[in-house]
């Protein structure tokens, strides 16, 4: 199944980031690299467990034409209005170590393309589940077309007692005058690792807004670049992060603005207890003569554990002065006052920061940016939080 | 860059074509490091065994490790053997005999910043007896902090006359391994700062390298240590509004602060030097390591610097925060014009229970000067209670020049309070017009709003300080606008 | 005094005005009256200098002078003053400094020595004493965090100070509660005289109920369709502009 000898695999493999590479200073790949080569032993097979439940049960919650990519193989969806779709034969050449791992071990690449205005979003469920350790890849080209408004749903899950890790790259391109709305939910198993790598690049007066919500996984690396190349793109993106015990969760982003006059705005917001650790790093590039550019980077955080750590990174890189710039980060617990101001109404210490936690969290889900999947956002991002407040040391 | 890096042999390679003499009183070292080298640094200096050994571990430490080049900066490769370690005061002879022949920008520049006189010669180096006026005020001023129980001496002094105190604290906040060119200054460092502030002791006066006048030419590497022992409280002023005559192209200098239980030490620094002409060509490259060690409860460590010269800066002012209590402050403006470059900021490293640190940066970036703010605010594990609050703003003038922010915040403890904010905007065509409706000229409504901008920096510098640092502002964005 | 023939002038690429003509004598009052996008905020912005307005046509003479030639911070200085519709906030910049600076640099460009502190304190504090506004504003920022009625307060301030023969107040009535109004037209009216004229730019008519104009012109699409006395104002609020454009063009 694979395109390139052992040698040359285990060649990438070694060539994965670490912690040396200051983009990788806080997340430690060594759990990929150890799966990955295990799997190679056991001679690069992977037994499928059966996930079809898990399938409907995830395919039935958004009302969406799904694209399933089940351990790496693509399965179609019977029919499809405004969209078309192909199974990609070709791969550009790759940027980085994780995207020729990506290329060397592909199975099934999607490309998908979005015409005028689809009446359903158009859905990816990213579906893992072995009965051994095992790697898996994904690759999915979205195209909207020039004008096209269309939406696309994310969701990356997985199952199974073994360890698993997955690599995926999205490549997005909007189209002069295109709408389109993007959601990322990642609900993956505790246990299992996951790479992510997203690129978006926008046409003239484009307009792109997008959310990624990352529930599950025990170690979560999410890179988003966007590049503005056009003029008058109007970027907007949010990102919310659970995280409890034993989770690594690591957003990585980056905008490029090329040319002016272009908006980007993102938000990113973390809740994390017990011993868990999480990434975030933004940073917004301002190329010589992008003038007109307003770019502006949000995070903030709450820490309800002694042994939550959190590293955040608001960078900007500015090469011209027609700009405006601006970022905020913070760090804090929740506020005394209100919990106990809750519990003087009658609810109890846990339920009080559950509502507190979910107030945290509120405005990034009211903004889903696809609105028929706002519900289950909703219900998804309640349930973890019940999760991992419940699971809580109560330090304070 | 080729003509960039010739520029730098040439500057390095000043005057030391006689080649290696024995007469180390008097004369320099030839270019090049080794440990023969440090030898005859120590030697020169009478240093007693421990600290030559100390100097030569650093430098075998040195040896080993590699200039960093992680910083957002561009300059070529600096030939470390092409150095000469060790230069000895001018004789009068090398000296300019009087004013008429010093470079008349300088002139021009001190002028603008209503230097007097008498100063003007001696700040240019003038081999004459304007230093009387210095040398009267510096006795005077010796006696009262004598009165007082202050230590304030430079460091050879401070090696001779009170060993035990450079032994304990030297090297105990920058380790000599701390980095490159920290290790390179350990094992070289030619004179510097020594200050001790007794038990319980206010400092009479605020304390200024300007009326330390034996300091004079021991800029390249320069080493201060200051330690205030438990209550105490010192003002340190480095530096001088006014551009000092200065030929050594690299400096690689060492702060380093302690502040026992209950003591404070705020230390300011308006750091002026030559920053290269129009396009680019010489100017100081400034390497420095500047950390702070709060080592007592309720210590307190302030740094405030004012920076606008230089070709390329490398600096980042930082607090340990190990004492209870403890409190570390960062006020900096940084102005970068022409083809300046900089990466500077600071590190505030949360160890102690409920300490806090502040970090108001200023960026100015003008011309086709590229400024980096650089920080860290790290709050550890047992930091219960840590707080910290970070502006970071910058200000661009001009289309070529370039901002950039690298904050860093890793934060191990869930009762951790950190805000951190940051602007980059220009300054806006609106607030112009306004003051030119006013009958404000262009370049005064820049200088204005500038200086507006800066406000929360300037008003932490000791006042007399603050007055010159605006005027020297304005010197520094001359030409920026029009 | 003020000389504009055939002005015409656009910012990018759309044209504002378009063919204005004005005369303005010392010791007079102008009112500008016309509906929003009429011209009459670029009108004041290219007497002022502004770079963004770009002017195609005609002829602007200041005291003889040619003032399309001159810098703003020279328009300024030989007299003419904006109070701003929109007054900027310079943060960090204090109100006092600023016009201290502002007085200096005109007192410079006419000869005289600058002003001390001392006097300066004192001529401000009672300038300040006669707007009824709190000393206290001197040593805040410049339109820092001010209230829209303390930036309109703090513009006629600013007039009073610089004792401008031309002063051009544009919708300096917008946004103010009538005590605000009461007090900024009494800060006009004591700075009229016989060798100093005076352009209200405004919307509304009420703003002339407390400062009497001498003449009043009716701007629209980037030209004076209408001149008259004070009277034309108080027609205009009855009948609206709509009457005098159509009978502009009827």
């Amino acid at each position: 199944m694979t395109r390139q000898s052992q040698e040359e695999l285990r060649e990438i493999v070694g060539r994965l980031p670490t912690t040396r590479d200051e983009d990788w200073k806080y997340t430690d790949l060594s759990r990929a690299r150890d799966i990955t080569s295990r799997w190679l032993d056991a001679g690069a097979e992977t037994v499928a467990a059966d996930i079809d439940e898990e399938i409907e049960r995830i395919s039935g919650s958004i009302d969406a034409t799904w694209f399933v990519i089940a351990n790496g193989e693509l399965r179609l969806p019977d029919a499809a209005s405004g969209i078309s779709a192909e199974r990609l034969d070709d791969v550009p050449a790759a940027a980085s170590a994780l995207a020729e791992l990506n290329s060397a071990l592909l199975v099934d690449g999607l490309r998908v393309r979005i015409d005028g205005a689809p009446d359903k979003p158009v859905g990816l469920l990213f579906i893992d589940g072995a009965a051994d350790a095992a790697t898996s890849q994904a690759r999915v080209e979205i195209e909207f077309a020039a004008g096209a408004s269309g939406e696309v749903v994310e969701y990356h899950a997985s199952q199974g007692a073994q360890d698993h890790y997955s690599n995926t790259i999205v490549a997005i391109t909007v189209g002069d005058n295109a709408n389109a709305a993007h959601l990322r939910i990642q609900s993956r198993d505790l246990r299992h690792v996951q790479t992510t790598h997203t690129t978006v690049n926008t046409g003239r007066d484009a307009r792109f807004r997008s959310a990624g919500f990352d529930l599950g996984g025990g170690l979560v690396r999410n890179d988003l670049v966007i590049g503005i190349s056009s003029p008058g793109a109007e970027i907007s993106f949010d990102g919310l992060y659970l995280a409890g015990e034993g989770q690594h969760i690591d957003n990585h982003t980056r905008v490029d603005h090329r040319v002016g006059p272009a908006t980007s705005r993102q938000e990113y917001r973390g809740i994390l207890n017990g011993r868990c650790r999480c990434v975030w790093n933004g940073k917004a590039i301002v190329h010589t003569g992008a003038d007109g550019t307003d770019a502006d980077q949000a995070n903030h955080n709450l820490l309800l554990s002694e042994r939550a750590e959190i590293d955040a990174k608001p960078e900007l890189e500015i090469y011209t002065d027609d700009v405006k710039c601006s970022h905020g980060t913070t760090v804090g617990q929740l506020d005394e006052t209100s919990l106990f101001y809750l519990r003087t109404r009658g609810l109890d210490r846990q339920h009080a920061k559950q509502v507190l936690t979910h107030a945290f969290a509120a405005g990034l889900v009211s903004r889903v940016p696809v609105e028929s999947a706002r519900n289950i956002v909703s219900e998804l991002v309640e349930a973890r939080l019940r999760d991992i407040i419940h699971s809580d040391e109560d330090f304070s | 860059m080729a003509t960039e890096s010739e520029n730098l042999e040439g500057l390095v390679n000043r005057r030391y074509e006689h080649g290696f003499v024995t007469d180390i009183e008097t004369e320099s070292l030839p270019p090049g490091l080794d440990e023969n080298v440090v030898r005859a640094i120590s030697a020169r200096k009478n240093e007693p065994e421990w600290l030559l050994e100390w100097r030569l571990q650093a430098y075998r430490q040195w040896l080993e490790m590699k200039e960093p080049e992680w910083a957002h900066l561009h300059y070529p490769k600096i030939e470390y053997d092409q150095i000469s370690y060790y230069a000895a005061p001018k004789s009068d002879e090398d000296r300019p005999k009087s004013l008429d022949e010093v470079d008349p920008k300088l002139l021009e520049t001190y002028d603008k910043l209503g230097i007097p006189l008498h100063e003007r010669a001696r700040l240019a180096g003038v081999a004459v007896d304007a230093v009387f006026d210095s040398v009267s005020v510096a006795t005077t001023f010796k006696d009262k902090l004598a009165d007082a129980g202050v230590i304030f001496c430079s460091f050879s002094e401070a090696v001779i006359e009170h060993p035990e105190l450079v032994k304990q604290y030297l090297g105990s906040v920058v380790p000599r391994r701390d980095n490159y060119f920290a290790a390179l200054n350990s094992a070289v460092f030619s004179d510097g700062s020594f200050v001790y502030i007794p038990k319980g002791v206010r400092c009479p006066m605020e304390l200024s390298t300007y009326f330390r006048i034996n300091a004079a030419n021991t800029g390249q590497f320069e080493r201060t240590l200051i330690v205030a022992d438990e209550g105490s409280y010192v003002s340190y002023l480095e530096g001088c509004t006014a551009p000092m005559r200065d030929e050594n192209q690299l400096h690689a200098a060492i702060v380093e602060l302690v502040a026992l239980d209950d003591a404070e030490i705020k230390y300011s620094t308006v750091q002026n030097w030559y920053p290269g002409d129009e396009n680019g060509v010489g100017g100081i490259y400034n390497f420095v390591t500047k950390r702070g060690d709060c080592r007592g409860r309720n210590s307190k460590i302030s740094w405030t610097q004012v920076e606008t010269g230089s070709a390329i800066t490398w600096k980042y002012p930082s607090c340990l925060l190990r004492g209870e209590n403890s409190v570390g402050e960062f006020y900096s403006v940084a102005v970068t014009n022409n083809r300046q470059q900089a990466d500077t900021g600071t590190k505030m490293i949360h160890i102690g229970r409920n300490t806090r640190s502040t970090i108001v940066s200023k960026g100015i970036s003008a011309g086709k000067a590229q400024q980096s703010y650089r920080g860290l605010v790290r709050v550890m594990p047992q930091a219960a209670g840590a707080r910290n609050h970070t502006q970071c703003d910058s200000l661009l003038i001009g289309k070529d020049c370039g901002a950039h922010t690298f904050p860093y915040m890793e934060i191990k403890h869930p009762s951790a309070k950190i805000e951190h904010e940051a602007t980059t905007s220009k300054i806006s065509a609106d607030q112009l017009f306004y003051c030119r409706q006013r009958g404000i000229s262009e370049e005064d409504a820049v200088n204005m709003i500038v200086n507006g901008f800066c406000k929360e920096v300037f008003k932490e510098l000791p006042m007399e300080f603050a007055v010159e640092a605006q005027a020297l502002l304005n010197v520094s964005l001359e030409g920026a606008v029009g | 005094m003020l000389e504009i023939k055939n002005l015409k002038s656009r910012i990018g690429d759309s044209e504002i005005l378009r063919g204005l003509s004005l005369s303005v004598n010392a010791g007079e009052v102008h009112a500008i009256m016309g509906p929003n996008g009429s011209g009459k905020s670029t009108l004041a912005q290219v007497v002022a200098g502004h770079e963004d307005y770009e002017v195609t046509g005609g002829s602007v003479t200041f005291k003889g002078q040619d003032l399309l030639e001159l810098e703003p911070e020279e328009r300024a200085r030989n007299g003419i003053f904006l109070g701003f519709q929109y007054p900027v906030e310079i943060p960090g910049v204090n109100n006092a400094y600023l016009l201290k600076a502002a007085l200096n640099a005109k007192r410079k460009h006419h000869g005289l020595d600058e002003i001390d502190a001392f006097e300066f304190l004192k001529l401000a504090k009672e300038k300040m004493a006669t707007l009824g506004m709190d000393p206290k504003f001197l040593n805040r920022g410049v339109n820092e965090g001010f209230s829209g009625g303390e930036k309109k307060r703090n513009e006629i301030l600013q007039m009073a100070m610089l004792e401008p023969e031309l002063a051009i107040l544009d919708e300096t009535d917008s946004g103010l509660d009538i005590d605000a109004l009461k007090a900024v037209a009494q800060g006009v009216n004591s700075l009229r005289g016989p060798e100093r004229a005076i352009i209200l730019v405004t919307h509304y008519q009420r703003l002339l109920d407390y400062i009497e104009p001498d003449f009043v012109h009716v701007l629209s699409q980037g030209q004076i369709i209408k001149s008259g006395d004070k009277t034309l104002a108080h027609e205009l609020e009855e009948k609206g502009y709509d009457w005098v454009r159509e009978a502009a063009t009827g």
